[in-house]
């Protein structure tokens, strides 16, 4: 871990936190929510070893990254020009590119915009959707889970933030992180006044881990990390010019089956019967993880490494 | 001339366009995008030619525009939206790839359509405004702080000002004002005035436009007002996003086929740092390396117009060639 060099990269207006190992072909990883480039330590190493210039940063509003104070600043077009620009200052013109929960959706929309940057994607958790012209995102979301989806529970700012600052932090990631409970999301506000001890931790994340991301938050909280969310129907106005437009990188797609977002009605038959291979037509391999939930990359990294060189070393 | 012109109502993009059409609608698509403050009927020359010579021709009223639906806040007027708009056209009439030609506003809709959706353009003809990449180190408000207060862009910032400003005129002379100007610097007003009252009226209309042709735009004006239009510039957020929905396409090489057109006495030609120098520089060769251009000697900024003939030619043959049709 003490080989991992950590840099401060200036792109699109903002510091960008960078980690970084090892040397040859790029790999760019994209975390997720409440995430950071940690997600993705043992892929760091395992890439280095394997011949590739591993780097993963912390997204604008993440970690050590700055964090814009509206949240109009975290649309798709934003944080894909924080790593056109990362790119572009480290003089790489193609990547391998591989993300997980909303690093999966800014990765899917990179090769949409800018398919020139990418040679093959690998994708987690988060299947591609082309958006629907007559429903804002959020809307969607609330019409299909309710007000209390947690979607819909981080639009307001400030609201889910008050309720996060009654839980100790450290507990609130072990239930983030740990959890393979696969209904909906729905926190209702009774949810932080009587939110459970969560179980004993599970040998892939580590009492040390829990600290690093609770640390983490602590200092940072967790509003650059919502306004994601918050952005989500300016993004829905401003993708517009992409509607119909196919994604044209190779990519291979993989989830566990203890995923809350694998559980959403219709998604199974979306993702084995061609509604993605539809929008995604180079979607060469998907691969359904048995027994393992949301953060696969770190539940499973020996098996999650070895998916994602099989797959990069085709190209 | 424009009596074969046919005019319907599209959907796209959530609104509803008001679209002129001539020729065939069996051969290749050719969309025209006007400028500001102007509609469809900027191109009523090239609509003719056009479609005389082979192609369908579609020429929208931009969104806030005349007969088109204005949505009522400036955010629903970026850049994106006005792709969005002119993509949902060319899927309207089922067309994979459009010829596309766009003066003023209408240009910048048009390079913005080659940064985004090159796969829907065979080819684009700019009239006037060359492609801007985003420099992100110069933001554009720092910029225009440059020209000082009287610039144009600044003063249409202010909802309400310059609707306040060319409403001390009627339509026909705020037409005028803007058809007719010969001004080649960026349109900057001296102190403590409006842009609108420092262009000038000519004393006669110039031979290429007609009195009855400028009333055709100042009744749509009548109707529709300029809020619509002003919200493309009040759209570029020079508060907030300084146009960073963008960012993505720093460094982006359009190397689909184009055509810059202007005439050597446009705004903003004026002194050794104009836009014809700009264009025919190193740094825009190496981000459009696929370019022709073509100076029209005594051409003022509505060049389709008042070199309409000139331009038709340069517009067709310039297609042609992309279908390997010569003279």
């Amino acid at each position: 871990m003490e080989k991992i060099e950590h840099t401060t990269v200036s792109t699109n207006g903002i510091n960008m936190h960078v980690a970084s190992i090892g040397s040859g072909p790029v790999v760019l990883f994209l975390h997720g929510f409440p995430d950071l480039w940690y997600s993705w330590r043992h892929q760091l190493l395992s890439f280095a070893d394997l011949g590739y210039r591993a780097i993963a940063p912390d997204l604008r509003g993440y970690g050590d990254s700055d964090s814009p104070p509206s949240h109009e600043s975290y649309t798709l077009l934003h944080i894909v020009g924080d790593l056109v620009g990362l790119l572009d200052s480290l003089g790489v013109d193609q990547v391998f590119l591989v993300g997980h929960d909303w690093g999966a959706i800014i990765a899917w929309w990179m090769c949409m915009i800018r398919p020139d940057r990418v040679k093959a994607l690998v994708n987690m958790s988060v299947e591609f959707h082309p958006r629907n012209p007559s429903v804002k995102t959020v809307d969607a979301f609330k019409a299909l889970f309710g007000e209390d989806y947690y979607i819909c529970r981080f639009q307001e700012p400030g609201d889910i933030e008050e309720d996060f600052a009654q839980v100790d932090t450290k507990k609130l990631v072990n239930g983030f992180f740990t959890s393979h409970n696969t209904r909906p999301p729905c926190i209702p506000k009774s949810v932080f006044r009587y939110l459970p001890d969560p179980p004993a931790l599970p040998g892939w994340f580590t009492e040390q881990d829990v600290c690093f991301y609770a640390d983490k938050f602590s200092q940072k909280g967790f509003t650059g990390g919502l306004n994601y969310y918050r952005a989500m129907n300016l993004s829905w106005e401003l993708t517009a010019p992409w509607d119909g437009l196919q994604i044209k990188v190779p990519v291979k797609y993989i989830t566990g089956d203890l995923d809350p977002t694998y559980h959403i009605p219709g998604t199974k038959e979306y993702i084995h019967e061609g509604g993605l291979k539809k929008h995604v037509p180079f979607l060469q391999e998907v691969v359904v993880m048995e027994g393992v939930g949301h953060f696969l990359q770190q539940e499973k990294p020996k098996e999650i490494t070895d998916h994602i060189y099989g797959f990069f070393k085709k190209f | 001339m424009t009596s074969e012109v046919r005019e319907k109502k599209i959907k796209t993009n959530g609104i509803w366009l008001n679209v002129a059409e001539k020729g065939d609608e069996g051969e290749p698509l050719v969309l025209l995008l006007h400028g500001f403050p102007e509609t469809w009927f900027s191109w009523r020359h090239q609509i003719d030619f056009l479609s005389s010579h082979g192609y369908h021709v579609v020429a929208p009223d931009l969104r806030g525009y005349a007969d088109s639906d204005s949505p009522p806040t400036h955010e629903s007027y970026t850049v994106s939206h006005l792709v969005a708009d002119v993509i949902g056209l060319l899927d309207h009439y089922g067309t994979a790839q459009a010829f596309v030609a766009g003066h003023d506003w209408g240009a910048i809709i048009g390079w913005s359509l080659c940064l985004f959706r090159p796969d829907r353009v065979k080819g684009f003809v700019s009239l006037s405004v060359p492609y801007s990449p985003r420099d992100p180190n110069l933001k554009p408000s720092d910029l225009f702080k440059s020209f000082g207060d009287g610039l144009y862009i600044t003063q249409f910032q202010e909802p309400g000002r310059a609707e306040a400003a060319f409403a001390k005129h009627d339509c026909l002379t705020v037409m005028k004002k803007f058809l007719l100007t010969t001004r080649s610097d960026f349109w900057v007003a001296p102190p403590n005035t409006e842009i609108i009252d420092d262009l000038e009226v000519p004393s006669t209309l110039p031979d290429w436009i007609t009195e009855e042709e400028i009333q055709v735009y100042a009744d749509k004006f009548q109707k529709s007002g300029f809020t619509g239009p002003l919200n493309y510039y009040r759209a570029m957020d020079l508060k907030l996003q300084e146009l960073e929905i963008l960012a993505p396409w720093q460094g982006y090489k359009i190397v689909i086929p184009t055509k810059f057109i202007a005439g050597d006495k446009d705004i903003g030609n004026e002194g050794a740092n104009g836009t014809i120098k700009y264009v025919k520089g190193e740094m825009f060769k190496s981000i459009v390396p696929n370019l022709e251009v073509v100076v029209i000697e005594d051409g003022h900024h509505f060049i389709q117009q008042e070199k309409s003939e000139r331009v038709s030619q340069e517009i067709l043959s310039f297609f042609n060639k992309l279908r390997n049709i010569t003279e």
